[in-house]
């Protein structure tokens, strides 16, 4: 299991929830909230997965919050 | 020379007008926002940037000419200066680049067009494509057309090349503009009947020639079929100087002055040029070609995927380009007329004050609002470097699909997914938006503090492809390297005051115009 | 690691990734955004509030593992970048008037006046639009009341 943490000052948190979304089909998540970062917690079939599927996550939360003018 | 940081202190902010600064060949380049400049020795630009220079003084006259002194300010000369410089604002696309097909019958190591083999017919440009290319062209708000055909192998779907010229010179016929037709073409498969057909219908012929036989074979691998119906390997060159030479002879025919009408080439400069730039110079003059565009190899195409052989540092072409040029100012000496179209682009703006609109070379640069690249299947690129990043998988500079005259509904989806758009619709997409900003020099760092800002143009497609985005850095491009290097060269040359050479690039900026190439109106 | 200073950028091997601490003051959110967007399609990137003052941006490789030195070469542009970033941002705030006017002179050349058509999908209507710099208000409207006011 990887726990990404996205700090709210710099992603959005529909940006997150849009990532995750996409991404359902390669990763298990389990989204909590902590003061200062959205946390997703990953688990994939391999620790190469869980990275891979991570990174990607936490790319695409940073594209869209980008594209949305930031956070 | 003193460090401009130990004059800050002393700079006279009533005295100059604000100014850019560059060391050159031990002297200092100094250029104003509308492009005038001046050389300066060491002590002379120390006086200038203290504000320490008395009237009626020689350095005052020659500061105050050049709108360099704040008290002697010509506001009417800078905003001539400044319209002069940006009057291709005022117009949209005058350059239209008609990719008839990709097939090609050579194969170039070099080639950025990602041609594709002869046997691709469903590369070739149908005729329902065609006439809404021309249809679309013909919305341009600019006043001048030009319409360039290009491939792979234009020569290879003629039938396709006629259909356009002879749409066009209809549509012309109410739109009254300033139509020229021009074509890149290997020749390998020009004939007669071709030959004539181009003559006759003014069409304007540019070729690549790499140089003496030996490297331009060893580059462009030509397979002919031999009377066994078997491939074997011709020469490219052969072919293409043969053509050239019948195409010149041609125009001779017909009284057309040789100095002005004959057959333009370009030269792609790869590694194994480098040392052979003489060879190069005179192979030019001996095909009768007035001009030699030294350009490097760029990063599209299959050059990506060839750059370990092809490609080298910088530095490495910049020294190749002084030498060429250095020769090319002696043959001129000896009364032989060659030019270099860099160097020509360059000293149009620098010398002259007016803007030759290079599409590559100019702020904001042509993609979109100066060029549009109308591709094999109707889709429609900023330029013809975003339509190369297409073949190569990248539709970042994809504008649309061309939707023509308005018989095909707008906003349609074609089947691959390009949206069916007008040219107003283009015009005013988002990526030509984009990349007008990220090509003004203004907003550009290091650009907005060059010497050469006036001058000089970046590609923001060279950047996205190199560096990650259309806005790149400069002090990283390779391109900005080449338009420093070339600048730099001029400016040293200019700096010595020679006037044999200050002669030759005079004549550099002259244009003659090849109206014999303009089409008429049946009117 | 000579050329990046220790206690800016620091490696960790294990993770194939690289951090760089950067000084939210020199460099504003919307730099670190742009660069770190730039680098996107090249590697994993993660931005975080190790403190108020800073931003940490984590840079993962994304694919096997990272040839020797690719790591370092990958601060060191992404260092680049977002310096090429901050100052793009405060020359567009310095020069945001005559990159407005050539930006808005080079489209309307290239798109020209509309035609019928284009204006066919144009919304023409009786709705309030937004209006900040008053353009659309009448003399009176915008000068009117004031006149009276400082009258009495």
């Amino acid at each position: 299991m990887i726990e990404l943490r996205l700090h709210r000052e710099l992603y959005r948190g529909e940006c997150v929830d849009e990532a995750m979304k996409a991404l359902g089909a390669y990763a298990a998540f389990e989204r909590a909230e902590e003061p200062a970062h959205w946390v997703v917690r990953v688990t994939a079939a391999s620790p190469e997965r869980e990275r891979r599927v991570a990174g990607e996550l936490g790319n695409r939360a940073l594209g869209l919050t980008v594209k949305r003018g930031g956070a | 020379m003193q460090p401009l940081v130990q004059l800050r202190k002393h700079l006279a902010t009533g005295f100059a007008m604000p100014f850019k600064h560059r060391e050159v060949a031990g002297k200092v380049l100094v250029t104003n926002t509308e492009g005038d400049f001046l050389l300066l020795e060491g002590d002379e630009f120390a006086a200038f940037a203290r504000g320490d220079v008395a009237k009626g003084t020689d350095l005052y006259e020659r500061l105050a000419s050049r709108n360099f002194v704040r008290a002697e300010v010509d506001e009417r000369r800078m905003v001539e200066r400044l319209r002069a410089r940006k009057r291709f604002l005022s117009w949209g696309p005058n350059l239209h680049i008609v990719v008839v097909t990709l097939r090609c019958n050579e194969t170039c190591v070099y080639c950025h067009a990602s041609r594709a083999d002869m046997d691709a017919t469903h590369t070739d440009m149908s005729p329902a494509v065609a006439d809404r290319t021309v249809d679309q062209i013909f919305a341009t708000t600019s006043p001048d057309v030009t319409i360039e055909f290009q491939g792979g192998e234009p020569l290879v779907a003629f039938d396709v090349v006629k259909r356009i010229v002879e749409r066009a010179r209809q549509k012309n016929e109410t739109a009254g503009k300033r139509l020229e037709f021009t074509m890149v073409s290997n020749l390998s498969l020009m004939d007669e009947e071709k030959l004539a057909w181009l003559v006759e219908n003014k069409v304007q012929i540019c070729t690549s020639i790499d140089g003496p036989e030996h490297l331009h074979d060893k580059q462009r691998k030509l397979l002919v079929r031999g009377p066994d119906g078997k491939s074997a390997a011709g020469s490219a060159h052969a072919e293409a100087t043969r053509w050239i030479r019948r195409l010149n002879e041609a125009y001779a025919k017909m009284g057309l002055d040789p100095t002005l009408y004959h057959v333009e080439a370009l030269l792609t400069t790869t590694r194994d040029a480098l040392p052979r730039w003489k060879e190069i110079v005179d192979t030019y003059v001996d095909l009768g070609c007035r001009a030699l565009f030294l350009r490097p190899v760029d990063p599209f195409g299959f050059a990506d995927k060839t750059a370990p052989r092809v490609e080298y540092p910088r530095a490495e072409y910049l020294a190749f380009y002084r030498s060429a040029v250095d020769y090319m100012i002696e043959l001129n000496a000896r009364g032989v007329e060659i030019l270099e179209r860099f160097a020509a682009i360059f000293l149009t703006k620098i010398l002259g004050g007016e803007d030759p609109n290079f599409l590559d070379v100019r702020s904001p640069c042509g993609a979109g609002i100066g060029q549009v690249a109308y591709n094999y299947d109707g889709k429609v690129f900023t330029c013809d470097e975003g339509r190369m990043l297409h073949e190569m998988g990248d539709d970042t500079f994809l504008l649309g699909e061309v939707a023509g005259g308005g018989e095909a509904p707008r906003g349609a989806a074609a089947p691959d997914g390009a949206v069916r758009r007008r040219y107003r619709e283009m015009m005013g997409h988002e990526t030509v938006r984009a990349l007008a900003i990220a090509s003004n020099l203004d907003a550009q760092p290091d650009c907005v503090n060059c010497t050469y800002q006036p001058y000089c143009g970046v590609c923001p497609v060279h950047n996205h492809k190199t560096q990650g985005s259309i806005f790149g850095r400069m002090r990283e491009s390779t391109l900005c390297a080449v338009h420093k290097g070339i600048q730099d060269y001029l400016f040293e040359r200019i700096g010595t005051g020679d006037p044999h050479v200050l002669r030759v690039f005079q004549q550099w900026t002259t244009v003659r115009d090849r109206t014999h190439f303009l089409q008429t109106c049946a009117t | 690691m000579d050329a990046l200073p220790p206690d800016l950028v620091s490696i960790d091997l294990a993770a194939r990734a690289v951090s760089l601490r950067v000084d939210a003051s020199l460099y504003p959110v919307g730099a670190v955004y742009a660069a770190a967007y730039v680098f996107l399609d090249r590697c994993y990137v993660l931005l975080d509030r190790p403190d108020a003052a800073h931003v940490r941006v984590s840079l993962s490789w994304k694919k096997g593992d990272p040839p020797a030195g690719a790591l370092e070469a990958l601060a060191g542009e992404f260092a680049n970048e977002l310096l090429s970033c901050a100052w793009r941002a405060r020359i567009a705030e310095e020069s945001r008037a005559v990159i407005e006017a050539t930006t808005a002179r080079a489209l309307s050349g290239a798109m020209g006046a509309p035609s019928l058509d284009d204006l066919e999908s144009f919304q023409f209507g009786d709705e309030a639009f937004e209006d900040p710099l008053g353009i659309a208000m009448s003399w009176e409207e915008k000068y009117g009341k004031q006149k009276k006011e400082a009258a009495k």
